[in-house]
């Protein structure tokens, strides 16, 4: 039972970043009808951000993340602004864009920070909570609660405020939005935006559970796509759930398959993915391709 | 999800082909010449997962060249070293070991994979280019080629050490086992169980986790109800230091002990200073002030990239030394005349005195460090 458990403990903080990942992806399809291929590597560059801002610069750790957050976001609109000429025109190209993007930012990582990536250490270092013989680390309920109060400030974005509602209407139908005077291209950029800082929010949360180095994103980003898929593409509570599904998935795997432990979450995944294609919280409201 | 026509996905492989591509190399058909630069191929990760060991063993190799080139050469021709990224995967390193042969480098450092190096074997063997690797999977012995020379130990030279040190002399016999299931891993886990066995102890635990493994908390959990003594873990740098970190929070206090990734900088930094406290350590390096030659070394490398110098740096250092001085002494031979004089060097080196056997290994023995205040610490007798 305390092996059950502590199994569980271990999976849901790794499973609200990939969350956070999930919803990044979710957000950029739910309003354009595209897969954001470059997402994994804003993390790594998130990651780097905020290490750097936080061991470098010596801000707070709050103020890095704010930062890095920051800057990722404009790395986003920049993704938009580049990909805008294609919109509604050339849709694979689009999707090759992203690819490209992600290349060159991987090689902008290397580049700037060096291969070798940098260790951050936790900016709580209190002892870990000891509850019935189960151990929680106290850093796992700040990315928790940190992910809670994103993931809530991003639904209330989206359903009470007239950008939020804005974008709503574009992902449902771009065209009688565009009739109405909504701008699509703006919506896209707000999209793209909040996905790159949402991205920052995942690898700088990350990095003082695991190691910032270049190859972050890319294990963060399969993972996230994974958990977006499984929740059901573009949905937000989707992604949540999806989040949490396959960092616990991955926690028990872990422990049961040992070495195979990656196929045998990937063959689970699969088999639930073939049972419901659309997803556990599937909706289908976009499909601009 | 949208459709995805062929041309796509066509044209993604594509994208990701140009990416694979690096370095170009000149078409220099004067290399094997008399005159010209002498050009040697330094083939391992400078791009993904395993870059790091890449970049460290650059570092490494760059820092020999540049003293040798800087000296007047060999013959009075310069080293020409390029580098070329096997992004850590054998099949890229398998096209870049047709690339080095037709553009004619007389020999290769590199890599620091196994699995890449194992993969590179053939061809380079046919091809008659001799490569110093710094991998150390007993598997690249069991390759026999008489190209294939190792820098450093194998793995089970450094288990072997690690379990004279740990079971005879610590009389520690509850042991547990963590390794991954990557090539570095393998080797750790077979040499180690074959070094207990040799001793008539079975592990308590035998826990394999994957090579891009997190969360360690079910394997950790399982071993903790063990109650093992000390705990073996066979994986690379960071993961290593994940593993221990990940124990302590969950309330494991037995020491760590492993071979090479468990005495290097980044490992005390991903697990921290106080988790690693007691990690007991294999290694032909133990640190930068074990002798003149390393101290020396230790300040040029200081210098030049302005990084304190670490294991994998000093592996490369030392093949490449050995590789230019067997251009020397061979005049600059070619293939089967470099590879016999690679074979004849008699070198000191940073990792202890080199002469190699017929397998192509030259070092046999690690000395046991342990990390005690954040430093690791040469266990002496």
């Amino acid at each position: 039972m305390q092996v059950f458990l502590q199994t569980i403990v271990g999976g849901v903080s790794l499973g609200a970043v990939y969350a956070l990942v999930a919803l990044g992806f979710s957000l950029v399809y739910r309003t354009m009808g595209l897969v954001n291929f470059a997402h994994g590597n804003v993390v790594t560059v998130g990651a780097y951000l905020a290490s750097t801002f936080y061991l470098t610069s010596k801000l707070p750790f709050a103020l890095a993340m704010i930062a890095a957050i920051a800057v990722t976001g404009m790395i986003g609109l920049v993704i938009e602004r580049v990909l805008r000429p294609l919109e509604n025109r050339d849709f694979d190209l689009m999707l090759i864009g992203t690819i490209g993007f992600g290349i060159v930012l991987d090689a902008l990582v290397i580049a700037i920070w060096g291969a070798t990536g940098r260790a951050v250490p936790s900016p709580v270092p209190a002892e870990p909570l000891d509850v019935f013989g189960l151990r929680i680390r106290t850093y796992d309920l700040v990315v928790l609660a940190i992910a809670a109060v994103a993931t809530i400030l991003l639904v209330l974005f989206l359903s009470r405020t007239k950008r939020g509602a804005a974008m709503q209407a574009v992902a449902m139908d771009h065209e009688a939005a565009t009739a109405v005077g909504i701008h699509v291209g703006r919506s896209n950029a707000i999209a793209f935006m909040i996905g790159g800082g949402l991205a920052a929010l995942a690898g700088g949360l990350v990095g003082p559970l695991l190691y910032v180095s270049p190859a972050l994103g890319g294990a963060l980003g399969i993972k996230g796509f994974a958990a977006a898929i499984l929740g059901g593409f573009g949905s937000i509570p989707g992604a949540i759930v999806g989040g949490l599904a396959i960092g616990i998935l991955d926690s028990f795997t872990a422990g049961h398959f040992q070495g195979y432990s990656e196929l045998v979450t990937f063959i689970v995944f699969t088999v639930i993915i073939m049972v419901r294609p659309t997803g556990i919280f599937g909706e289908r409201t976009v499909n601009r391709a | 999800m949208p459709r995805l026509r062929a041309t796509t996905i066509i044209s993604v492989l594509l994208l990701m082909g140009a990416a694979a591509c690096s370095a170009p190399g000149s078409n220099d058909d004067k290399a094997t010449s008399g005159n010209g630069p002498i050009k040697i191929a330094l083939v391992d990760a400078q791009s993904g997962q395993l870059s790091s060991l890449g970049a460290w063993e650059l570092k490494g190799a760059r820092l020999a060249v540049d003293e040798w080139n800087a000296a007047g050469g060999i013959n009075g021709r310069q080293i020409q070293l390029d580098v070329f990224d096997d992004q850590g995967d054998p099949t890229t390193g398998t096209t870049l070991a047709r690339k080095i042969d037709s553009e004619n480098y007389l020999a290769m450092i590199g890599t620091a994979e196994s699995a890449v190096t194992i993969a590179m074997a053939p061809i380079l063997k046919q091809a008659e280019i001799p490569n110093i690797t710094s991998g150390q999977s007993p598997g690249l012995v069991a390759v026999g080629s008489e190209f294939l020379f190792l820098n450093g130990p194998t793995s089970t030279t450094y288990d072997e050490t690690l379990a004279k040190y740990v079971v005879d002399q610590q009389g520690l016999k509850t042991i547990a086992m963590i390794t991954n299931n990557g090539s570095y891993g393998k080797g750790e886990h077979d040499a180690f169980l074959k070094s207990l066995k040799s001793r008539n102890i079975t592990p308590v635990a035998d826990q394999v986790v994957t090579t891009d493994q997190k969360d360690f908390s079910a394997v950790l959990t399982g071993i903790r109800q063990k109650n093992p003594q000390v705990i073996f873990v066979g994986a690379e740098e960071v993961e290593s230091g994940l593993i221990v970190k990940q124990a302590r929070d969950l309330g494991i206090t037995v020491p760590f002990a492993g071979a090479a990734p468990q005495g290097t900088p980044v490992f005390l930094d991903t697990a921290g200073a106080k988790a690693a406290e007691k990690t007991i350590v294999s290694s032909p390096y133990l640190s930068n002030d074990v002798s003149d030659a390393s101290k020396k070394f230790a300040a040029a490398y200081k210098a030049k990239y302005n990084e304190d110098a670490e294991l994998h740096g000093a592996k490369a250092y030392d093949g490449t030394q050995i590789m230019l001085t067997a251009l020397k002494s061979s005049n600059v031979g070619t293939g089967k005349a470099l590879a016999d004089a690679i074979r004849a060097t008699k070198y000191q080196g940073l990792l202890g005195d080199f002469a190699f056997d017929q397998t192509g290994v030259g070092i046999f023995a690690t000395s046991i460090g342990t990390i005690q205040n954040g430093k690791l610490v040469a266990v002496t007798g």
